[in-house]
């Protein structure tokens, strides 16, 4: 069935990962450099982080993510360079325009934990299909019925746009006009809206039914069709992963306590 | 008599995979079914047809306009298509405004719309049920209201997108006689179907799809007879066609009437 996500279906030891392994990452990635509070963890990271892209073949998809976030972070760039309060160091100056060593530092340490945050995300966006992320959750003790409720939104909303197009087709072919002025795209709100409202009704209420006959609210422990194999990869990542943020964890106390 | 030519219509949903290759078909008169496998793009075509769609390459000409130089809008007063589900179409809480909204909207008077509407709602059968909530209706009760919304806009042609699914054999009926109706006053009736005892009754023409090409076109009659050209678009002849090839018959029969008044004029009695 088709699904709304980023996931794209490839063959790789990333795709393979566990997705708890990719959700340590992110906390990794984020905690690591906030502990230890260094810009080089946070440009560690992120080479790490495009590494595993690289290797997982989905480093160009990040590209579109990267490239609207950096609409914003341009601005940040400006704004703080101009007018940060505490610019005293000029750093170099376009005409009239001066902008400041201080305030560009700052922008950057903005910029970076930003990427930062985005690449570790797309990892497990890019490379983990949504219904393994709530399987693997379930899996840890979420219950299984809000795993079903999160795992449908990423089925339901596709199906629900190909109603709409199917009911905008059907009123369309009544001689509704659903194209032009305000006033045109308001007389047609309501012939649009109330088949999408009914035909949801009804699937819900079949969509119940049919999980109930296959045991949806039964009180058995649940199993799973797949299997978890119990890989020595994940392990060793996963220990990885929380060494870095136990040894960042020291550092900072350490740093507390001289 | 409304007039409808394709000509050389292809079409994708995506540009690398056509649905439709190079097209040319002309409709006359006579009521049409289009028969073919799942995914042959037969409900495409008849969304080219009605404009929801507009060719990729090729033209689709209605009474001489071009589909691709007319909204859907416009050419509804023209050309109706019932679709699969009524639930897509379903908002009035009344059977009455549901089939007076294509009227209306196609610039009937109140009072014409409202006569149209009647007379539609008794062709279907569903005569006394004008007050009703079309949600409180069976679906098949509501596939009739579907229909009797589109015939009220009494448009000269009219689609039919397989509309005997959810139908017991009255109804079934039903859809048969309306079709038959439709021809007599002079409209053209075009209706996609995988029933073929009921292509066999009541159509005129049929033209098998078969990957997005016209594999065969011509009389139904002329169409059921060659079997092994249906078999490789994974299509079988009516029930009584086969039955009647399996004792024997050189003759092709269409329904059971067909055979049996054929076997009595020959003398027998039956």
């Amino acid at each position: 069935m088709k699904e709304i996500s980023l996931y794209e279906e490839k063959d790789t030891p990333i795709h393979a990962l566990d997705p708890l392994t990719k959700i340590l990452y992110i906390l990794a990635a984020i905690l690591v450099p906030a502990l230890y509070g260094g810009r080089t963890a946070m440009a560690a990271f992120i080479a790490a982080s495009i590494a595993v892209l690289l290797a997982g073949r989905v480093l160009r998809r990040t590209l579109p993510i990267l490239s609207f976030s950096f609409i914003v972070l341009i601005t940040v760039v400006i704004i703080q360079g101009l007018f940060r309060a505490g610019n005293t160091t000029v750093a170099f100056a376009l005409g009239p325009v001066v902008f400041y060593r201080e305030g560009l530092s700052f922008a950057l340490g903005i910029g970076l934990n930003v990427v930062n945050i985005l690449l570790s995300f797309s990892i497990l966006v890019l490379t983990t299909r949504p219904s393994d992320l709530v399987e693997a959750m379930v899996r840890l003790g979420l219950s299984p019925k809000l795993g079903y409720v999160l795992a449908s939104v990423f089925q339901i909303i596709p199906q629900m746009t190909a109603t709409m197009g199917t009911i905008t087709d059907a009123q369309r072919s009544r001689g509704m006009e659903t194209e032009g002025s305000l006033l045109v795209r308001i007389k047609a709100f309501l012939p649009l809206i109330a088949p999408v409202v009914m035909n949801s009704l009804i699937t819900t209420k079949e969509r119940a039914i049919a999980l109930e006959v296959r045991g949806f609210d039964s009180r058995r422990e649940k199993t799973f069709l797949r299997e978890r194999k119990a890989r020595g990869r994940d392990k060793a990542v996963n220990a990885l992963l929380a060494v870095l943020i136990v040894l960042a964890l020291i550092g900072r106390v350490t740093i507390w306590l001289t | 008599m409304a007039d409808i030519q394709v000509k050389e219509l292809t079409f994708g949903y995506a540009e690398s995979k056509p649905v439709l290759q190079g097209i040319s078909l002309s409709f006359d008169g006579r009521s049409t079914a289009i028969i073919g496998q799942n995914g042959a793009g037969k409900t495409t075509f008849v969304k080219l047809l009605k404009g929801l769609l507009k060719p990729t390459a090729g033209d689709v000409l209605i009474d001489g306009q071009n589909t691709r130089e007319a909204t859907v809008a416009s050419l509804a007063g023209r050309i109706g298509m019932v679709f699969q589900n009524p639930n897509d179409q379903i908002f009035k809480n009344k059977v009455l405004d549901e089939v007076m909204f294509g009227p209306l909207n196609i610039g009937m008077s109140e009072g014409e719309a409202k006569e149209h509407a009647e007379a539609a709602l008794a062709l279907v059968g569903l005569c006394g049920l004008e007050q009703e909530n079309p949600y409180d209706l069976s679906l098949s009760e509501r596939k009739m209201v579907a229909i009797a919304s589109i015939l009220a806009m009494d448009t000269g042609v009219v689609i039919f997108d397989e509309p005997t699914i959810a139908q017991d054999w009255r109804g079934r009926r039903t859809i048969g006689s309306i079709i038959r109706g439709l021809r007599e006053r002079g409209k053209l009736v075009i209706a996609i179907l995988h029933d073929m005892d009921f292509v066999a009754e009541y159509f005129e023409r049929t033209v098998v799809f078969a990957k997005g090409r016209v594999l065969l076109d011509g009389g139904t009659r002329e169409v059921f007879a060659k079997e092994e050209c249906l078999r490789a678009a994974y299509l079988e002849p009516p029930h009584v066609t086969q039955l009647c090839k399996s004792l024997g018959y050189n003759e092709v029969f269409l329904t059971a009437e067909d055979f049996v008044s054929h076997v009595k004029g020959n003398g027998f009695t039956v």
